[in-house]
């Protein structure tokens, strides 16, 4: 057993002595060692392979060299800034939707005395559900003859005739990005809660003997304390909409028209389908650009800001 | 100015109003499930019927190859539980008991792959397996689920491990276990709730996922519940009420394991924190 110098804290392996610890270095490592070549063999070199993939293009039965030629072609492929465009849209609308729905759900759910476990379930149930799932209740839903929101629509008097949802351009980009956003809210509105929920007590306490209102309690004592988890919750789920591909997949394969070709849905059907697989990784690493950025952003954010609360 | 009690009731009603908005798909879903096939296409729709039956769930088990579905989506799921959690709780454990120089660098890297678009992997997963003819495989899935699921798992392990104190260690080593007694003897159980969450975690993960089994199985035999399912979309006439009673048996083990995931998610998250 190796000897230890007396004195030192218990309380985390951090506080090591330096001498002698060589051997013990070694041994941490191997404890790293299956973790590592895993993610070497599953993550690192099938990235590399994807890249030497994108090097090079197909053009019928033949495989060739294009260097960043891929890369280069994209910036004239209308399909690929229609993809960019879209993603911009589904994304943006998603995030922001998710944060107007989950902000006021999760301060309705933070002051509630009783019920709230049952109530955050219920809200959190569109979120459990596995994406293709909620793709398909959904397409049933908007079915155009037989789906219940035409039904209803017509009975409220607010269309006049059955709505093809899934087949005009326009109505299925809204309805993609309506069901992500149904599927998205409680993510946003789950971190928010757990953010609210450290908010000292005291502080709405005395702004209300100071004389404010419920607006203005949530601008000055609310919004300061949840801004770092507002940023975070943000940008995770911009990180998560970006890559999201199922409920696009399921509903519309990106059509009609490529209306609804988010990124990831453009990289499938370029690989999948037309099997033009060095394209496709090159749009794939475009993509990862973009992740990467964001990532960034999220990693500098996880520097712990002085003087504010966060939640664990 | 609305008076306190107008608001009151304005604010629960908009609650409700956004409670049943997000419940109702769910709620079509299972009603469609069980209604009778003759009611199914009724205009104006049911929204609830006293003809409500389990015949479609019947079919769907017997005349559909859900079952099938069910075991190949368990088998993969378990199977990426056991292999993430191993890799994770090893690492992890490497991690928090001893000082390695690359720690931070090597953590910022496990962070960042969490990051990667399956999009984008699917390309390279699917010539790789193509050529280690893994394609159609248990493996193919189980080994791309368990990549995705390690980053987070190692992280949340790591914040139990870091809590538990070295002198347990040292105490079991004394007693005459080597590192990895410790390890198994003491480390493991005391970090019960976070290998629980670990375990959840991924098992949804690999239950849930979509992509990757869509590219990597083409032999309708080993597809999962959500390939499975979603196939049965673009059939040409598709059976409602069977698709959603398909789509209501697969969701029934995420809803239970939620239900646990979230007590033990909170434990592990909080004690993560905790290690001053």
């Amino acid at each position: 057993m190796e000897a230890h110098p007396p004195g030192r804290s218990h309380r985390t392996a951090r506080v090591w002595a330096g001498q002698g610890l060589r051997r013990e270095r070694w041994l941490g490592y191997l404890f790293l060692l299956p973790m590592l070549v895993f993610l070497l063999g599953i993550i690192v070199f099938p990235l590399g392979h994807a890249l030497v993939t994108s090097l090079y293009r197909e053009t019928g039965v033949r495989v060739r060299f294009v260097g960043a030629g891929n890369y280069l072609r994209l910036l004239d492929d209308p399909a690929f800034w229609n993809s960019l465009r879209v993603s911009a849209l589904f994304t943006t609308l998603s995030v922001v939707l998710h944060l107007l729905l989950g902000m006021p759900v999760a301060l309705f759910l933070n002051q509630l005395r009783r019920g709230r476990t049952t109530l955050r379930l219920s809200f959190l149930t569109p979120w459990m559900v596995m994406p293709v799932i909620g793709a398909i209740a959904w397409v049933w839903l908007l079915d155009p003859h037989f789906g219940v929101l035409n039904y209803l629509l017509r009975s409220a008097g607010l269309i006049a005739a059955d709505k093809i949802w899934l087949g005009e351009p326009d109505l299925a980009l809204g309805s993609v990005i309506a069901v992500e956003v149904w599927r998205g809210f409680p993510f946003v509105m789950l971190i928010l809660l757990a953010g609210l929920q450290t908010v000292p007590k005291e502080e709405y306490e005395a702004a209300s003997i100071d004389g404010a209102g419920a607006l203005q309690r949530f601008r000055f004592v609310t919004l300061p304390h949840l801004r770092y988890l507002l940023v975070v919750a943000t940008t995770l789920d911009v990180i998560n909409t970006v890559r999201a591909f199922d409920v696009v997949a399921v509903m519309t394969r990106g059509g009609p028209l490529n209306a609804t070709e988010v990124l990831p849905v453009l990289i499938y059907n370029m690989a999948f389908q037309a099997n033009r697989f060095g394209p496709a990784a090159a749009v794939g690493f475009v993509l990862l650009l973009l992740l990467l950025v964001f990532s960034a952003l999220y990693i500098l954010l996880l520097q712990p800001e002085p003087g504010v609360a966060r939640t664990p | 100015m609305m008076g306190p009690r107008l608001a009151r009731v304005a604010i629960w009603g908009g609650m409700l109003l956004l409670l049943a908005g997000t419940l109702f798909p769910l709620y079509w879903m299972l009603n469609t499930s069980l209604k009778p096939q003759n009611e199914v296409f009724l205009s104006p729709p049911k929204f609830v019927s006293t003809h409500w039956t389990i015949a479609a769930y019947v079919r769907m088990w017997t005349a559909r190859p859900i079952g099938r579905y069910f075991l190949n989506s368990a088998v993969i799921s378990v199977g990426s539980t056991l292999l993430a959690m191993a890799l994770s709780a090893l690492a992890a454990y490497g991690f928090s008991r001893f000082r390695l120089r690359w720690e931070r660098p090597l953590i910022l890297v496990l962070l960042l792959t969490q990051m990667l678009p399956a999009t984008l992997l699917i390309i390279p997963y699917f010539k790789l397996m193509a050529e280690l003819h893994l394609i159609n495989t248990y493996l193919a899935l189980i080994l791309a689920y368990v990549s995705f699921a390690l980053p987070f798992s190692t992280w949340m392990l790591l914040g139990f491990f870091r809590s538990i104190p070295l002198e347990l260690d040292e105490a079991a080593m004394v007693d005459g276990c080597g590192r990895l007694g410790a390890f198994w003897r003491v480390i493991l159980p005391l970090s019960l709730p976070g290998l629980v969450a670990v375990a959840i975690f991924t098992f949804l993960l690999a239950w849930n996922a979509y992509v990757f089994a869509l590219v990597l199985t083409t032999d309708p035999n080993l597809y999962p519940l959500p390939v499975g399912i979603a196939n049965m979309l673009g059939e040409y006439q598709v059976v409602w009420n069977e698709m959603m009673a398909a789509a209501v048996l697969a969701t029934l083990p995420v809803l239970v394991l939620y239900g646990f995931l979230e007590r033990y998610l909170v434990q592990g998250l909080t004690a993560g924190a905790v290690k001053g």
